[in-house]
């Protein structure tokens, strides 16, 4: 049975949709529909469009309406209700403000200002935000949510949905790293996920082997500045406003991307990831601080 | 990680490849005028299925006389190489997705003596990546006969690298390589000329490349390579013909033949069109093992699956063309594509399984004599 491969561009990444199915015009019209909906996402809950619902939220900060949102956008909020409470708050959806002290672009890279730090953090708070399955309200001027860490996961996981719903049964949806899987392969052989080295651009330091499950990747590699030495990733922690240190990489085998995102997120936010992983009860692959692996 | 071909020899085979250096007659005397190019190279390579890896680099080059008989010449090149290689896997999950970019920025510097019968360089190299550095230094000397019709060269590099996957396998390892050149130029009648050149490759430290998941190599490699070129000048079409063929005997069994043949045409409107085309064949290293990957593995023997080290034919078709421009300004801009097949290898597919592999680069270059 033939493999079709289509690549697209969304979100600033390049993605990719595997279908194994002997209908080559049926492959293509699935994965069209999948696209479609990843670019849906996109423009529904990127902070970089002005018409975004993100956007029209945060605008809002500080007045006294609240915004109207939908059954998907609430449905989000749940989802990241739980995250919260699950990662006793270093998951914390408004923690975007601190985009505003730490610039990973800046040449030559510097580190903020404590005090900088400190005065986003005043900003940070996800049990004080006031919303419901109707409506939304940021309290204070300057908040901001942020579904970055989990809008990419979210469309891997409806694009395989929106196969399926094609009829689909063979298929294979990586946005940018976080990957769900429709079955597995044509012949029964799971599809093979290689994991990207931490350290070295297109190498591989692991694999796993999904059959309808998800897998997502949280590094330390994506954005970065190093100073004196020493690397400042992009993942921070919402309670403290500084990065963690703790792993390389964290990939996690989950049933669907969403959560497998939620957890390697978590798991790189915890000095004891594995055994978080391991109590959960979750497939893992982890690079430790001096580029081991640890499953 | 850099290509697996020794990088001091084929920096003393750049140095005798330099305009100007080809043909004795211009050689002789310290370069009168200056240089400044600016070149851009756009590298893109494949395989069935799949993309693989992209190398966008822009380069300055710069040759400036210092006085009659002393020059000085440079360049400085940063490339960005980014790509996933998902040789083995359907597809690669990571935290920036499908594939990262790495940077590299390397640059070179020569000094070069000329008297009335010999010419000496001095020159040093440095190449550095996240976690690769490389620093060269090399000194070659050339002498002519009076008549200037033939030339010989020596040339001898060192080159060391530190190989640095700080939080990796490869931590703090390296690797030492001394390059050895003699070669000769003779001017023959009717507008030929031929070259021939010897070069020695020794190194010693560490080849393997960390980040494959099997890799072992030996940690020596001995490379004999035997390059002889012939020029033809063709006065019925006032162009140039181009042959060339390399033999490399290296102490890993990888040898290769290479053939090379190229037509320059000079046009009307101060035009050059250079059609080319070039065949390898490369033996496969002793050490290597084709698909699945692990197939072979046995433990305290060298291993690589890495496709560089398989047996294959390659051929290469390339499109040249340059202008002269007024006031010393010209431009180049060329196109190359490379197929690579097990069965194209002199003697038969050695490596079944070995997937086609397919490359394209095309670059711009614009020039200015000052």
């Amino acid at each position: 049975m033939p493999q079709h491969r289509f690549t697209f561009r969304a979100m600033a990444a390049q993605h990719e949709i595997v279908v194994d199915a002997l209908d080559a015009v049926a492959a293509g019209n699935a994965a069209q529909a999948a696209i479609a909906d990843v670019a849906r996402i996109e423009a529904k809950y990127s902070r970089y469009r002005d018409d975004s619902v993100t956007t029209a939220i945060n605008r809002a900060a500080g007045t006294a309406a609240p915004v109207a949102i939908d059954g998907e956008t609430a449905a989000l909020l749940r989802y990241a209700a739980q995250c919260h409470a699950l990662s006793d708050g270093a998951f914390d959806l408004t923690s975007g403000v601190l985009r505003r002290a730490w610039d990973f672009r800046r040449v030559p890279p510097a580190l903020p200002a404590p005090a900088a730090v400190d005065a986003l953090r005043e900003l940070i708070g996800w049990t004080e935000v006031e919303w419901d399955d109707g409506a939304i309200r940021l309290p204070r001027a300057g908040m901001e949510i942020d579904f970055g860490g989990i809008g990419k996961e979210y469309a891997a996981d409806r694009a395989a949905t929106i196969l399926e719903s094609h009829g689909i049964r063979h298929a294979l949806v990586n946005l940018g790293g976080d990957v769900r899987t429709v079955g597995a392969q044509h012949d029964g052989t799971p599809w093979r996920v290689g994991i990207v080295h931490p350290r070295a651009p297109g190498n591989v330091i692991g694999s796993l082997e999904l059959a309808g499950a998800a897998v997502a990747t949280s590094g330390d590699y994506e954005r970065f500045i190093e100073v004196d030495g020493r690397r400042y990733c992009h993942l921070l922690d919402a309670r403290t406003g500084w990065p963690v240190d703790h792993w390389q990489s964290a990939s996690v085998v989950a049933p669907v991307c969403t959560l497998a995102g939620t957890l390697a997120t978590l798991a790189m936010l915890r000095a004891d990831g594995d055994a978080f992983l391991r109590g959960q009860g979750f497939r893992f692959l982890l690079v430790d601080k001096k580029g081991r692996l640890v499953t | 990680m850099p290509a697996a071909d020794p990088r001091g020899a084929a920096l003393l085979a750049a140095a005798l490849a330099l305009p100007g250096v080809v043909s004795p007659a211009h050689a002789q005397t310290a370069p009168d005028q200056g240089v400044i190019g600016l070149r851009y190279f756009d590298y893109r390579d494949w395989q069935p299925g799949a993309e693989r890896m992209t190398v966008r680099s822009p380069s300055l080059y710069l040759l400036k006389p210092l006085s009659d008989s002393l020059s000085v010449e440079g360049s400085v090149v940063y490339d960005a190489m980014s790509g996933a290689s998902p040789l083995y896997f359907n597809t690669l999950s990571g935290a920036s997705g499908l594939g990262i970019t790495d940077y590299r920025t390397a640059g070179d510097a020569k000094l070069t003596k000329y008297f009335d019968r010999w010419a000496i360089g001095v020159g040093g190299a440095y190449s550095g990546e996240r976690d690769y550095k490389s620093r060269s230094l090399n000194v070659d000397v050339r002498t002519w006969t009076a008549d200037k019709n033939r030339t010989y060269a020596f040339g001898i590099a060192g080159t060391k690298d530190d190989i640095n996957s700080a939080t990796g396998v490869a931590e703090g390892r390296h690797k030492e390589t001394y390059d050895f050149l003699v070669g000769v130029t003779q001017n023959l009648n009717a507008g030929a000329l031929i070259q021939s050149n010897l070069t020695y490759s020794d190194g010693r430290g560490y080849y393997d490349d960390p980040y494959k998941l099997f890799d072992r190599r030996p940690g020596t490699r001995h490379v004999l390579a035997w390059l002889t070129r012939y020029n033809q000048y063709v006065a019925r079409f006032d162009a140039t013909l181009r042959l060339s063929y390399r033999f490399i005997s290296d102490s890993w069994h990888a040898d290769s033949h290479t053939l090379e043949a190229a037509w320059v045409q000079p046009l009307p409107y101060q035009l050059v069109l250079t059609p080319g085309l070039r065949y390898i064949s490369q033996d496969h290293a002793f050490f290597f093992h084709g698909p699945p990957l692990g197939n072979g593995l046995v433990a305290g023997q060298p291993y690589s699956a890495d496709p560089r080290l398989a047996s294959f034919g390659g051929i290469t078709p390339s499109l040249h063309l340059a202008k002269q421009f007024p006031d010393g300004w010209s431009a180049d801009v060329g196109m190359s594509f490379y197929r690579q097949r097990g069965s194209w290898h002199i003697g038969g597919n050695d490596t079944p399984g070995l997937l086609d592999f397919s490359a394209r680069w095309y670059e711009l270059g614009v020039q200015k004599t000052f």
